[in-house]
């Protein structure tokens, strides 16, 4: 029977391939070019970077509101050191790993505050984005510092069997981030600790400890994410992924993360983020306005999410029934 | 003194799913007295109440207020009758000023503006008619427990009430606040406010009411004038004659003083003294009870030896190893904690069986290298579904979904993949079906007899009963009894428990 067939399973191909279709109608030579797709995973791999870490912080119940300006201020970073280090190979690396600590680092600061002075975590990241955006301000005197030395651009602009290769590296995040979450005992303990800390802390597992390392997973995606954001615009200021908050926060819940943690995989964040790039491209593509952009991703967000609560809700529904029967 | 009858609750029934809760019960409060309301935990004491405040919908009988039938569907219409519960689980808005949660939703105006200086007076007024040690313009986030007890008060005060009902007032207050509070509702009496009062505590029930009413498994057992309320006849009466005779509620107590010692408490106290210098010594292959009032220090002595909480002083050792406070320490040392309360301190309600049982053995399931063997993880979890038999049975069942015997199983469970020394376990069976219970009991028989040194924490007499081997019974913070191969009774472990001498005999 109809009935039978769990479309929950498969609610987020249905509108992956329905926004597809659409497209594919609407403008067919435009979007169904081997360039255009390349494009879109291009401006797909960036929130696909920050978000398979960053989901590690939703898992444990928290958030992240910090992430356009860490990633402002990392791509600050790398800009800056190289240019330091007289535009070179070498200082690219050196301004490159400079970047990830501060990630890290950042990470840890937040961890560490939101774990030992208990404040919810909404708070101190709105707190360190400001910071984070004054640092930006304050390295690059508030202006644009650009960046043409070929090792840089070639991080984001790179091309291998056709795909940039930021592509590359979306797909290798997005993978150790699925392992660490779904096959090792950290994993294990990331999903413990949002589903229920209280428990968890009478486990036996560092509840605390737990949290700290998850933002610090965020911060150093956030940090990735701003070096190549950097190098695909040859450019850093402190405006640099000015935005990313938003998106990255919606792709993980378009994806099906619950910002009450303990729920979420990181296929539903890729899922979420490859939707927000479609989303972005299209309304390009449309060539909507970028006035009414804003407007527009808002309501298709409303849609999706709605469209997710409505199956949530359905399989609770038959849960129920089922314990009745059972109980029957 | 007492007066017309104010309130009166005729031939009250209520069942919830078809398990009747009370049965023809009446109850009967007059003016300006104090009538208290005593009976063991699911006696129907609760229900009886939020039936009278319009929480629940009685299935039969009538109230009447002053003579008059009433209807009382919502808690609005029994503050218009002029009766205001204070609830346990206080209400009062810390930001605020006592004036402002005395008044709030109910503010004096002057035009369209809150007439703050009105407010305050009357609230000074309130307070120096009953000299509460209180001052209008304080702000609730500086008071203790106590006093924000005391502004409940007064806000029903301040409605003009006729009937207050306090349920287990003193349950948080120290013993000064508590005095407070009895001369407080000696002088409400006085006044000619009626009070229902709840509490478990005997002595206080004792000194302060001039009649009791006692509820056993949904009836009426008794009602007592001042001049019967007799700790040995009220503890009787509670608990039952005929039961005190059936089974379980008498049991002869056997333990094994030679076998040896596992577990070893020395001189444990609490930073905040919910209890103190804490002595005890659990052998092998022991179950240990430990009875008492609700709020006598059991689960705060438990969570400080699991390492949950940190004594402030005081050693456990575990066979002769002293210990770690810390639940990482204790799980590798061999201790499996079952806390009381299942649902936010026991599991993982969103994950399976599987990573719920497989939660604190990370240790013993297979990992290679950094990968966990999904097949090890898995057989883990199919032996402790198998070893009690969790049900349903898929290992992949979120437990959140499952029935509260069922939950409690896989907590259990997951100690029972572990080479235990000790298990702790605070409230097993709450909430839990009778099938389930039995369940419970033959895994915890079972881990004896396999050498594991057992305790159990309960409110429950009966439990505490059927499974120890020997009883300690807690009082306000302290070891007050030890029951040890001898006859013991329900009746004798709730004495102890209420620091009543053993006149009940």
């Amino acid at each position: 029977m109809m009935k039978n067939i769990n479309w929950s399973k498969y609610s987020k191909p249905i509108i992956l391939a329905v926004f597809i279709i659409v497209l594919s109608i609407l403008r067919p030579k435009a979007f169904l070019s081997l360039d255009n797709f390349s494009n879109v995973l291009w401006s797909v791999a960036v929130i696909g970077i920050m978000v398979s870490g960053s989901i590690f912080v939703y898992l444990v119940g928290g958030i992240d509101l910090s992430i356009a300006t860490l990633c402002a201020f990392s791509a600050v970073v790398v800009v800056s050191i190289t240019h330091l280090l007289g535009d070179t190979t070498a200082g690219v690396i050196v301004g490159v790993i400079a970047a990830l600590i501060v990630g890290m680092i950042a990470g840890a600061v937040h961890g560490v505050v939101i774990t030992t002075f208990k404040i919810p975590a909404f708070l101190v990241t709105f707190a360190t984005q400001s910071i984070f955006l004054g640092l930006a301000m304050i390295f690059t005197n508030n202006k644009i510092i650009s960046c043409t030395v070929p090792a840089f651009t070639a991080i984001g602009a790179f091309k291998i069997l056709g795909f940039p290769l930021p592509v590359y590296f979306m797909a290798i995040i997005a993978v150790i981030s699925w392992y660490v979450l779904s096959k090792t005992v950290y994993g294990r303990y990331v999903y413990a600790v949002g589903g229920n800390p209280e428990a968890s802390e009478i486990s036996g597992i560092n509840v605390k400890l737990v949290t700290i390392v998850c933002y610090m997973i965020s911060g150093l995606t956030t940090a990735i994410g701003g070096i190549v954001l950097a190098s695909m615009t040859q450019q850093a200021s402190s405006s640099t992924g000015a935005g990313y908050t938003n998106d990255v926060i919606t792709a993980a819940v378009i994806g099906g993360v619950s910002l009450l943690g303990g729920e979420g995989t990181v296929s539903g964040a890729i899922f979420g983020a490859v939707l927000m790039g479609l989303l972005n491209n299209g309304l390009n593509l449309m060539s909507v306005p970028s006035t009414h952009a804003g407007l527009v991703k808002g309501l298709v967000i409303v849609v999706a999410v709605a469209f997710d609560a409505l199956q949530h809700a359905d399989q609770s529904r038959k849960k129920v029934k089922k314990v009745k029967k059972a109980a029957a | 003194m007492a007066g017309n009858t104010i309130l009166e609750a005729k031939g009250i029934y209520k069942s919830f799913s078809g398990v009747p809760v009370l049965q023809n019960v009446n109850f009967e409060v007059k003016a300006g007295e104090v009538h208290a309301l005593m009976g063991e935990n699911g006696a129907g004491k609760s229900t009886l109440i939020k039936i009278i405040t319009g929480v629940y919908t009685k299935d039969d009988g009538q109230i009447y207020w002053e003579g008059k039938p009433v209807e009382i569907n919502s808690y609005q219409d029994c503050q218009k009758l002029g009766v205001a519960c204070i609830y346990q689980e206080l209400s009062v808005i810390p930001p605020l000023t006592v004036a402002q949660n005395v008044y709030l939703g109910r503010e004096p105006r002057k035009g369209p503006f809150i007439d703050f200086a009105k407010m305050n007076q009357m609230t000074q007024e309130l307070i120096d008619r009953y000299q509460f040690p209180l001052k209008p313009t304080t702000v609730v986030d500086n008071l203790g427990i106590g006093q924000r007890q005391l502004i409940e008060i007064l806000k029903g005060l301040s409605q003009d009430s006729k009937l207050l009902i306090m349920d287990e007032p003193t349950a948080s207050l120290s013993g000064k606040e508590a005095e407070m509070l009895f001369r407080i509702i000696q002088k409400l009496r006085s006044e000619g406010v009626s009070i229902i009062y709840i509490s478990h505590r005997l002595e206080e029930v004792y000194m302060l009411s001039d009649r009791l009413t006692i509820l056993r498994d949904g009836k009426n057992a008794a009602v007592l004038e001042k001049k019967d309320i007799i700790p040995a006849k009220v503890i009787e009466t509670m608990i039952g004659k005929v039961v005190d005779e059936s089974a379980g509620s008498r049991k002869m107590l056997h333990s094994d003083d030679k076998a040896e010692v596992r577990l070893d408490v020395k001189n444990l106290t609490d930073k905040t003294d919910r209890y103190r210098n804490i002595s005890f010594q659990v052998h092998r292959g022991e179950i240990l009870g430990l009875g008492g009032l609700i709020g006598a220090g059991r689960t705060e002595v438990v969570r400080a030896i699991y390492g949950v909480d940190q004594a402030v002083s005081g050693e456990v050792y575990l066979d002769g190893k002293k210990l770690n406070p810390s639940p990482k320490a204790s799980i590798l040392e061999g201790i499996g904690f079952v806390p009381e309360d299942r649902r936010n301190q026991g599991f993982i309600p969103l994950l399976s069986t599987t990573k719920n049982v497989a939660l604190t053995n990370y240790d013993i399931v297979k990992v290679n290298g950094t990968t966990i063997s999904d097949a090890d993880e898995l057989a883990m979890s199919k032996r402790a579904i198998e070893a009690i038999d969790i049900r349903p049975s898929d290992p992949n069942k979120q437990v959140g979904v499952m029935s509260g015997g069922n939950q409690q199983k896989v907590v259990i469970g997951k100690w029972l993949m572990r080479d235990l020394k000790l298990l702790i376990v605070d409230e097993p069976t709450a909430g839990i079906d009778v099938g389930a219970k039995d369940e419970i009991y033959s895994i915890l028989e079972d881990l004896a007899k396999q050498g594991v040194a057992i305790i159990v924490v309960t409110s429950d007499l009966q439990e505490l009963l059927r499974v120890s081997h020997r009883i300690l019974v807690m009082r306000k913070g302290d070891i007050v009894k030890e029951f040890k191969n001898v006859e013991v009774t329900q009746s004798m472990v709730l004495s102890a428990g209420q620091g009543v001498e053993e006149e009940a005999k």
